[in-house]
């Protein structure tokens, strides 16, 4: 490499793949699985703008090709659909109400463990509250149903003491806070994993200069482990942000006929009984995509905000 | 052959008839448009392409119980001896053949862990590979793999899922064989087992005018049946509806962790006579379709079964999740009714009489509320059908059909038999009276060669349940005389997909009607709804396919 004056001009293609192989071989599996499983069935998006019928022709191609394009009645025909609005309007609702109410929990349970001393306990419980994540939503859906639900044991234990459970598993009202407790036991341990690996990257120097000099407990909170959580924390908040019509899937169907449409339908369940059941596949990729745009502006939007704030956020122009 | 197409309710409808109505020789090219208005296809005119009846094999005792058709006739004795009936290996010992199969509760084991798959593979010549999916959620999945393209050689279509399925005829058209120059007439004779099979179903088995399926034939007409823990329940089953609600009144116990009830609407509906033809149709008095959704007795069921759920008659389980095992609660005696097909008893009796002294299910006789004579929806449509994946050549195709015709062999011979119980002394054992399943056979027979297959349908005895032959056939040859009159019998409609389209959002406010989150009285808008959203277009449909045909 030569450098001249400031500027630094960059080696030779050949020098750079010389020098670069082993990373680039690295980076190929994963780079073809973001081709395969993401970048080509992106161009199914098509179907959007297409009264599209797969049994067209004689491939799943062919019935691309051959489907006729009718512009935008599509979405025309999903902003009519005043389910779709409420539909977004819960997403929406969840999403905000999570944001508030789980987003933070990971990263208070990430202090906690960290400021564990014992290593065995910090490992015991950090097991523990991993395993839920592993758990799939039938599971999690019946444990609750098993466990709050009119016959499951604290309506049984109530019953055995004369009182009359109250419905827990079944009642509209409530259901954001049900939906959002079963997201807390299964996922806030798992989301601890990414504060604790950032926890563990503060020099502990750090503490030990702030305590010497007095700071207590709070004050080594607030001006040592928060500030260098806080890239961490913006990065998983943006993409929190992009992901916001995304709730979950499985978690809401296998809760909608207790509760009822007006309380449990979020988008993807959306797409699911309007689109998917009825194979309506155009009008369902219409509102797939309405989804994915609005995730884009999100995240572009939270990204700009963050740099505004003076950090780096998801990517930043160099 | 020329095939009448009945109703044509609009231009864009009429394109996507042509597909019908073409002469065979026509079809390609037409009707790739879907119809969206739906479409009518008359099954009377299909005779040209159905196949030769034939008899079946020699030395099949006569039935015991002679029954009402559509139910079918029975055998309260096993026969002492059981004849061979296809004497050559029906696989060529080609490469292995794919199909897709639905079960009921825990799926069998695959592959080489499954024993009695091997032992049938091995008989086939040719193994078949069995997907076997979850039957509650089946026409998900077949919505899917049919949407992707992506068929198995041999895919199970049962009849209950058919009118679920978008742009069915256009996918049967796309993907599968058509079976005419295979199977009609007497070219049926190289497959002696599938020409037993009744006229009735192969009429049913006809897609855009051609012979598209093998028809799994009903022995019962009847979808859906209200079963009772008869040991449990002391006393006689009800009789009315107010007794159906004080019986689930005093059985249900919550501190003990017992309710009544499962979801029984259905049931609910059927009590209260409303009309369940082509899914809930009837003919009003003055000639016009109407739609149950419509009716007074809906109103009526909606508002008892709306009770039943006020009153906490209902498990919680039942109302608080999608994922809740009914049947299995009501093997616990956590719910002592649950309405399911005629299908869940025997099997039901027979594994849990072992786990359970003295277990009993039975089914409540049908009653209609107002005294009278009852109502019985039902039709002899096939369970199920087999399709055959298109493009695999003839040879292949022929290979295939010989599968399904080893299959297909009816009770009495020793094929039937090895499809049934497996391998004795494995999956049974055999005793005086007949075969009898072991666990293993239990575990391991989840009726996967059966739904790849049809056979001509008896009642048979099982050492284990002899009470479930005489039984079933009383309660069905009872009820068989109240099977409601379908105003559109033989006629197969491929109903308005704005129609289809639209029943979902109607379901989800019936449903918050019973849960009792939405009052009684907003189901007028509901109907006004479900009006405007295809209910009308599915009732010009009805209609025009009734003044079409004189009736």
């Amino acid at each position: 490499m030569t450098r001249t004056g400031t500027t630094r001009r960059r080696a030779p293609l050949r020098a750079r793949l010389r020098r670069d192989w082993p990373l680039l071989v690295m980076v190929l599996p994963g780079a073809l699985l973001l081709l395969v499983f993401h970048y080509v069935p992106t161009l199914g998006n098509v179907v959007a703008f297409q009264d599209y019928n797969p049994y067209l022709g004689d491939s799943a191609l062919q019935a691309l090709v051959n489907s006729p394009f009718i512009g935008l009645d599509n979405f025309r025909a999903l902003f009519a659909t005043p389910a779709f609005w409420d539909a977004l309007w819960n997403t929406l609702s969840i999403t905000a109400f999570q944001l508030v109410f789980f987003f933070p929990l990971p990263i208070a349970l990430a202090l906690l463990l960290d400021s564990v001393l014992s290593r065995r306990v910090r490992t015991l419980v950090q097991t523990i509250v991993y395993l839920p994540h592993f758990f799939s939503w039938v599971l999690v859906v019946t444990f609750f149903v098993q466990m709050l639900g009119g016959a499951g044991l604290l309506a049984q234990e109530l019953r055995q003491a004369g009182i009359s459970p109250p419905e827990i598993m079944t009642n509209p009202d409530t259901f954001l806070l049900l939906v959002t407790a079963e997201v807390v036991w299964k996922d806030v341990g798992w989301g601890t994993i990414v504060f604790l690996a950032a926890l563990s990257t503060i020099d502990p120097h750090l503490y030990e200069a702030a305590a010497a000099d007095g700071a207590g407990r709070w004050r080594r909170l607030w001006h040592i482990a928060l500030p260098g959580l806080r890239p961490v924390i913006v990065l998983l908040l943006i993409l929190r942000l992009g992901d916001a019509l995304s709730v979950g899937f499985e978690q809401f169907l296998l809760q909608r006929e207790a509760v009822g449409r007006q309380a449990a339908e979020v988008l993807d369940t959306f797409v699911y009984y309007h689109a998917i059941t009825t194979g309506d596949y155009g009008f369902g990729a219409a509102a797939g995509l309405f989804k994915a745009a609005v995730g884009l502006v999100l995240i572009l939007l939270a990204n700009k905000l963050a740099h505004l704030f003076g950090e780096r956020g998801v990517y930043s122009r160099s | 052959m020329k095939v009448d197409t009945g109703a044509t309710t609009s231009r864009r409808a009429f394109l996507g008839l042509v597909g019908i109505s073409a002469t065979a020789g026509l079809l390609g090219g037409c009707g790739d448009k879907a119809a969206p208005g739906g479409a009518t296809q008359k099954l009377d005119a299909l005779a040209g392409v159905l196949p030769e009846q034939g008899a079946l094999p020699a030395g099949i005792p006569k039935p015991d119980v002679i029954s009402t058709r559509p139910v079918a006739d029975g055998y309260t004795r096993f026969p002492s001896a059981l004849v061979d009936a296809i004497s050559q290996q029906p696989g060529a010992g080609g490469k292995p053949v794919t199909a897709m199969t639905p079960a009921w509760g825990p799926a069998p084991p695959s592959g080489a862990n499954n024993n009695y798959l091997t032992a049938i593979n091995a008989k086939l010549g040719t193994p078949v590979e069995f997907s076997v999916q979850d039957g509650n959620t089946y026409a998900e999945k077949l919505g899917a793999i049919l949407g992707a393209r992506d068929v198995p050689d041999l895919l199970c279509v049962p009849g209950w899922e058919v009118a679920k399925l978008a742009r069915f005829s256009d996918a049967v058209k796309a993907l599968f064989e058509d079976l005419t120059p295979f199977l009609s007439g007497a070219a049926v004779k190289a497959y002696p087992m599938l020409a037993t099979l009744p006229t009735g179903a192969w009429r049913n088995a006809c897609w855009n005018g051609r012979l598209m399926a093998v028809p799994n034939p009903t022995d019962n007409p009847f979808p859906y049946t209200l079963f009772y823990r008869k040991d449990l329940l002391k006393g006689p089953a009800p009789t009315s509806i107010d007794e159906l609600y004080a019986t689930g009144k005093a059985v249900t116990d919550a501190r003990k962790g017992v309710w009544a009830f499962d979801n029984i609407f259905a049931m609910v509906q059927m009590f209260h006579k409303a009309p369940g033809s082509k899914d809930g149709w009837r003919r009003r008095s003055d000639g016009t379709p109407e739609f149950k959704y419509e009716t007074p007795e809906f109103r009526q069921a909606a508002e008892f079964m709306a009770k039943l759920y006020a009153e906490g008659l209902v498990h919680p389980d039942v109302v608080a999740s999608r994922g809740a095992d009914a049947k299995q609660l009501l093997q616990s005696g956590k719910i002592l009714f649950k309405q399911d097909g005629m299908g869940m008893w025997q099997p039901m009796q027979a594994e849990q009489q072992n786990v359970t002294p003295g277990f009993e299910v039975a089914p409540v006789p049908l009653f209609a509320v107002g005294g009278g004579s009852p109502l019985a929806w039902g039709d002899d449509e096939p369970i199920s059908y087999t399709f055959v994946k298109k493009g695999l050549g003839k040879e292949r195709v022929e290979e295939l059909l010989r599968l399904v015709n080893w299959c297909s062999a009816p009770f009495g011979t020793n094929e039937y038999n090895l499809r049934e119980f497996g391998v004795e002394g494995k999956q049974h054992t055999r005793g005086p009276d007949g075969p009898v399943k072991t666990d293993l056979g239990f575990k391991e027979i989840q009726n996967q060669y059966f739904f790849i297959s049809g056979r001509t349908p008896v009642v048979q005895p099982t050492p284990q349940t002899p009470k479930y032959v005489p039984d079933m056939l009383a309660y069905a040859n009872a009820s068989v005389a109240h099977l409601e009159k379908d105003p559109w019998d033989g006629l197969k409609f491929e109903m308005p997909a704005k129609y289809k389209a639209g029943l979902v959002p109607s379901d989800d406010q019936i449903n918050d009607i019973l849960r009792g989150r939405r009052p009684l009285a907003d189901l007028d808008a509901v109907v006004k709804e479900w009006r405007a959203n295809g209910g009308d277009e599915a009732r010009d449909l009805l209609g025009k396919a009734l003044a079409d045909n004189g009736r």
